[in-house]
């Protein structure tokens, strides 16, 4: 499958998924005026790269958005829960979920999905200035 | 729209060449002119010049000098001849013996004749002075001469002159023509028996002259040291004066000058102002001058020639130039120009699009405008506030000219009142078409309620049954969040969907934090439970409520999202006996400082509301 690559704008994040590698990121803001029209190609592509995922991989997720607005995060939820899905069906997925310790909004926002989800979600803060290098 | 159109008659609209472009056509032709003109009048001033010089320092004396020295040679050889005859012992036997010597009569009588038919002179003769009698070539004449008759005046007079040879220009009775006489002494020059001698018809070399003529107005003449014309290439002028053509003192410099062996030349102007160049010589043979005239005019009349074909080239030169010019400036204008024109058309399609496109933003900022005196119309009155508080304020800013946030406040009695605060999902134009809903549906369910809870429950199902009508449009999945404070009597009864509601007492902030879900979304649970808070109101207590606008604008150092602490700290720090409209102040200066030049992200709406 090819990857899925589509840039970051100041009200939309950079999309990276290689499916090659069983890694797929999200990061930078998002609030789009119109969430749905942005997030909809990715739900496509998920559904497509997870039907065809096998058993034993292993799909690892990061995520590092210091701000999601209300639509994009209703977006963000119907994401996780294809995840959640493909987690019930036995597969690996592991998510991350990077902030900005300064950031309590990020915070809060991981926190809400969270609580809404069985699959692997893990909220790691990050130091001031520090990047999410080397994951 | 058809942009070919347009842009293919731009071209013809604007033109190939602008004035500019004539202009400098026009003003490089002027220059070429100029040159042109500058460079012939220089050609022509040097040729002249040249040519003038050249004449007066070697065609005039060149001719005047060849002239010479054909009539010299002329008269030379007649002299010789003349000479010869006159050695001849033939003639002179005869001659002295006065025509009896018949033997040497007949060798001189066959001489003579020889030499007056076979060469070049008009006659040839021989005079014995002791005969008194004349011969010529033709054998049957033989004239008497007389000492009484003034015609033969010239044969005693050359026996007197004591001069070997002497010239006389004449009048021939036989001939009646005039000749030039060389006539030459026989014998001893102090006792002389006779005069032998050729004649030189001046019409001969008269011919020479004309067939030597110079110019169409040109004159050569043979002048006499009286001024007398004797040869002249036009047989009009033999016998004049040169008075009647020359001025006094050219005459005078000519007859004067006795140092003439080489031409001399000068100029003058004659009666009518035309420039005249002159030239003359001594001729050897004779003491008469050669005297050749021309008009200056003619001289140079080749120049004319010169004059018109450098016009005619001048001309040329100009209309190839201006040709040359013209298409260079084509080749050169056309694609420039095009490009232009290309460039203009562009811009007026931009600047028509750009117009049509203000145009359609007018109509819909119009409209939104509209739009917003109706969301505004809908929202609480001053007077409704002040029916259920003692004070209150309201930061009411949508991101755009109307929005998703919007508040509604109800007053049941004296004691009892509602207060709803809502952020629907999106904003501008969907948001606030959203808040119209809910706003609808709040006022449907005022008179109908049990508990906060219960409303926000209700606003849930009605919102979810009102939007989610479909199931099958997944695409669109909105909902709100909202605070919804039920104040009865003193007591306060708070339900919230992701709004919770801050109560300051004594400078502690509350925080009542309701549920931590948004309602009327497809995934919102149609019959979800919803907890009730409490809050018994006292005197000095404020209550504040915000949508996540206000807490999630990005700004300060690092663009994040301003926080939920900075709102708590914000409320914190206000002075007890602040007024809210005071209050108001501080949080908008606090936002602002936040943001700095960041542009709004969402809508913001905060409320403060101070009781009894």
């Amino acid at each position: 499958m090819d990857d899925l690559f589509i840039a970051q704008t100041k009200s939309t994040p950079n999309i990276l998924f290689e499916p090659q590698k069983a890694k797929l990121s999200i990061e930078g803001q998002s609030y789009p005026e119109n969430a749905f029209k942005f997030y909809e190609p990715i739900f496509v592509w998920m559904d497509e790269y997870l039907a065809q995922l096998k058993e034993d991989a292993v799909l690892e997720i990061y995520f590092h958005m210091p701000y999601i607005n209300t639509s994009s995060s209703k977006c963000m939820m119907m994401l996780f829960e294809k995840l959640e899905e493909a987690h019930e069906a036995g597969k690996t997925v592991n998510i991350r979920w990077y902030y900005d310790q300064d950031n309590e909004i990020a915070l809060d926002c991981a926190e809400e999905f969270k609580e809404d989800l069985t699959v692997p979600f893990e909220i790691i803060p990050l130091a001031d200035e520090a990047t999410k290098d080397g994951q | 729209m058809d942009n070919s159109r347009p842009i293919a008659s731009s071209g013809k609209r604007l033109g190939l060449y602008d004035n500019g472009t004539i202009r400098v056509v026009f003003f490089a032709c002027c220059i070429i002119v100029l040159a042109v003109v500058l460079t012939s009048s220089i050609s022509y001033s040097i040729t002249k010049n040249a040519m003038v010089d050249k004449l007066k320092n070697r065609d005039m004396p060149y001719l005047v000098q060849s002239m010479k020295e054909k009539i010299d040679g002329r008269i030379e050889r007649a002299r010789e001849t003349s000479l010869l005859l006159a050695k001849d012992q033939a003639v002179l036997a005869w001659v002295s013996s006065g025509g009896q010597d018949y033997a040497a009569g007949k060798m001189a009588q066959a001489k003579l004749s020889d030499i007056g038919k076979n060469y070049d002179y008009a006659k040839s003769f021989l005079a014995s002075a002791a005969a008194n009698q004349y011969w010529t070539e033709d054998a049957n004449t033989v004239l008497d001469l007389s000492r009484n008759n003034p015609l033969d005046a010239w044969f005693y007079n050359a026996l007197q002159s004591g001069q070997k040879v002497s010239l006389n220009i004449d009048y021939d009775r036989i001939y009646k023509s005039t000749f030039v006489y060389v006539n030459v002494l026989a014998g001893d020059v102090c006792q002389p028996v006779g005069v032998a001698g050729v004649a030189l018809s001046l019409k001969d070399i008269a011919k020479e002259f004309s067939t030597d003529k110079f110019g169409e107005n040109s004159n050569l003449w043979l002048v006499d040291n009286q001024g007398q014309i004797h040869l002249a290439d036009n047989l009009e002028y033999i016998g004049r004066s040169v008075s009647e053509f020359l001025p006094a003192d050219v005459i005078q410099q000519i007859l004067g000058d006795m140092d003439n062996a080489k031409p001399k030349v000068l100029e003058y102007k004659d009666s009518q102002g035309q420039t005249m160049d002159l030239a003359y010589q001594s001729t050897v043979t004779t003491d008469w001058k050669l005297v050749f005239q021309i008009p200056r005019q003619e001289s140079i009349s080749i120049l004319d020639s010169i004059k018109i074909n450098a016009m005619i080239a001048s001309v040329i030169t100009i209309l190839l130039m201006v040709f040359i010019f013209y298409f260079i400036s084509y080749k050169i204008a056309n694609p420039f120009k095009r490009a232009l024109a290309l460039a203009e058309e562009m811009e007026n399609q931009v600047k028509l699009r750009t117009h049509e496109l203000a145009e359609k933003n007018q109509n819909i900022m119009d409209s939104i405008d509209y739009a917003k005196r109706l969301q505004e119309a809908v929202l609480p009155s001053p007077n409704e506030w002040t029916a259920i508080c003692r004070d209150y304020f309201v930061l009411w800013r949508p991101r755009d000219t109307v929005g998703g946030d919007f508040y509604w406040i109800r007053s049941l009695n004296a004691t009892d009142s509602l207060i709803v605060l809502g952020d629907c999902t999106g904003h501008g134009v969907p948001g606030a078409l959203m808040t119209m809903l809910v706003h609808s549906i709040l006022n449907n369910m005022a008179d109908n309620f049990e508990s906060a809870g219960q409303m926000l429950e209700e606003l849930n199902r009605r919102v979810q049954a009102t939007l989610h009508r479909k199931a099958e449009n997944k695409v669109s999945d909105d909902g709100l969040d909202v605070a919804i404070c039920y104040i009865k009597d003193r007591r306060l009864e708070f339900a919230g969907a992701k709004i919770p509601l801050y109560i300051k007492r004594d400078g502690q902030v509350h925080v009542l934090k309701g549920d931590n879900r948004s309602i009327g979304y497809r995934r919102s649970k149609i019959d979800m439970d919803v907890s009730c808070h409490f809050w018994d109101i006292e005197a000095g207590d404020s209550l504040y409520l915000t949508t996540d606008g206000y807490i999630d604008q990005n700004g300060g150092t690092k663009d994040y999202p301003m926080g939920r602490k900075a709102f708590v700290e914000c409320i914190a720090k206000m002075a007890p006996d602040t007024s809210l409209r005071q209050q108001q102040a501080s949080f908008e200066h606090t936002l602002k400082a936040y943001m700095g030049a960041e542009p709004q992200r969402d809508d913001i709406t905060v409320i403060g509301l101070a009781f009894q």
